[in-house]
């Protein structure tokens, strides 16, 4: 039985600590995805505790046939879309950089980090599919069960997010060019 | 890896997303208060001894009736159960002898062909009544 098989027996079980030790290899990478779906940082904040907490309650409802990491991620996805529509009127304009709370997460030497452009050019699901292909390493299976998608709209979306984040990158990133977009 | 996913994941690493003490201080006290569902196993109710006797008694019953009911309504053995076969018919075949209408003569070359018809024909009988008479 690996640690984490334990781990998840002891948690069911009602241990807080085996819970916790589980999900910390996982915490600050669903925060950082949470930074990026969250009108800020506190939202983000919030919407991790809330996704931990429900985890730990519905754990009996974890399938050892899925990695403990997507079914986690399911659950953010849930929790931020949650938030999102609570704050919708608090996000305010997306296009303008300076609105982006994801942009204040970054230092502004980095101002050129390729996921504020994905956040504004992608979609939710293609932007959170872009994310767990590169980020988190997850395969098109896997993506396709946290996005609750055909694994074939899976592969075309991540190949056009791949086409309009290319493009972005070979676009060149002038202050004027960056204006004229909007 | 090619450049975008390592472009990518870099700029990931870029995003600050420390866990504050603060914040993991409050997430485990909120684990604290929560506690884990249990799946739900199905519930079997216990059923009393004379329940199996009873359930079984009415079956019994139901399938007697069931088998009386039958057979009283069942016809006799010299009655004939079906219809004697009626021959089949032979229908005398028509053959046709019609011609196909061409309708593509306008309407008033028809009204005058009919008209100059008609005067033929009035002419013809005029023309036998004064023979005959």
């Amino acid at each position: 039985m690996s640690s984490e098989t334990a781990l998840i027996e002891a948690a069911r079980k009602g241990s807080a600590a085996a819970f916790s030790d589980l999900v910390s290899a996982y915490r600050e990478g669903l925060l950082r995805f949470l930074l990026t779906r969250s009108a800020s940082y506190a939202d983000a904040e919030d919407a991790l505790q809330d996704t931990l907490i429900n985890a730990y309650r519905y754990l009996h409802s974890y399938n050892a046939q899925w990695r403990f990491s997507t079914w986690l991620y399911r659950i953010a996805i849930n929790n931020a879309a949650k938030l999102k529509t609570a704050d919708t009127v608090e996000l305010g304009d997306l296009s303008d950089e300076e609105n982006d709370p994801l942009s204040h997460c970054i230092q502004h030497q980095d101002r050129q980090n390729l996921w504020l452009s994905a956040r504004r050019r992608l979609s939710d699901e293609v932007y959170t599919a872009m994310w767990l292909r590169y980020v988190e390493d997850m395969s098109v299976n896997d993506i396709a069960a946290v996005l609750e998608r055909s694994v074939s709209w899976t592969k075309v979306n991540l190949m056009r997010g791949r086409k309009t984040l290319e493009a972005e990158l070979a676009a060149p990133a002038t202050d004027e060019k960056s204006k004229a977009y909007g | 890896m090619d450049k975008l996913a390592n472009r990518l994941r870099d700029d990931a690493e870029r995003i600050d997303a420390t866990i504050s003490e603060q914040l993991d201080d409050r997430i485990r006290a909120s684990l604290e208060n929560v506690t884990p569902q249990q799946p739900r196993q199905p519930e079997r109710k216990a059923r009393p001894v004379t329940f199996w006797w009873a359930s079984s008694l009415t079956g019994v019953a139901a399938a007697i009736a069931v088998i009386a009911l039958v057979n009283l309504q069942s016809p006799g053995p010299g009655t004939p159960t079906t219809e004697p076969a009626s021959p089949p018919l032979l229908l005398p075949t028509i053959e046709w002898q019609a011609e196909t209408a061409v309708l593509v003569s306008p309407l008033e070359e028809e009204y005058e062909n009919l008209q100059s018809d008609l005067e033929k024909a009035e002419q013809a009988v005029r023309q036998d009544i004064e023979r005959l008479f």
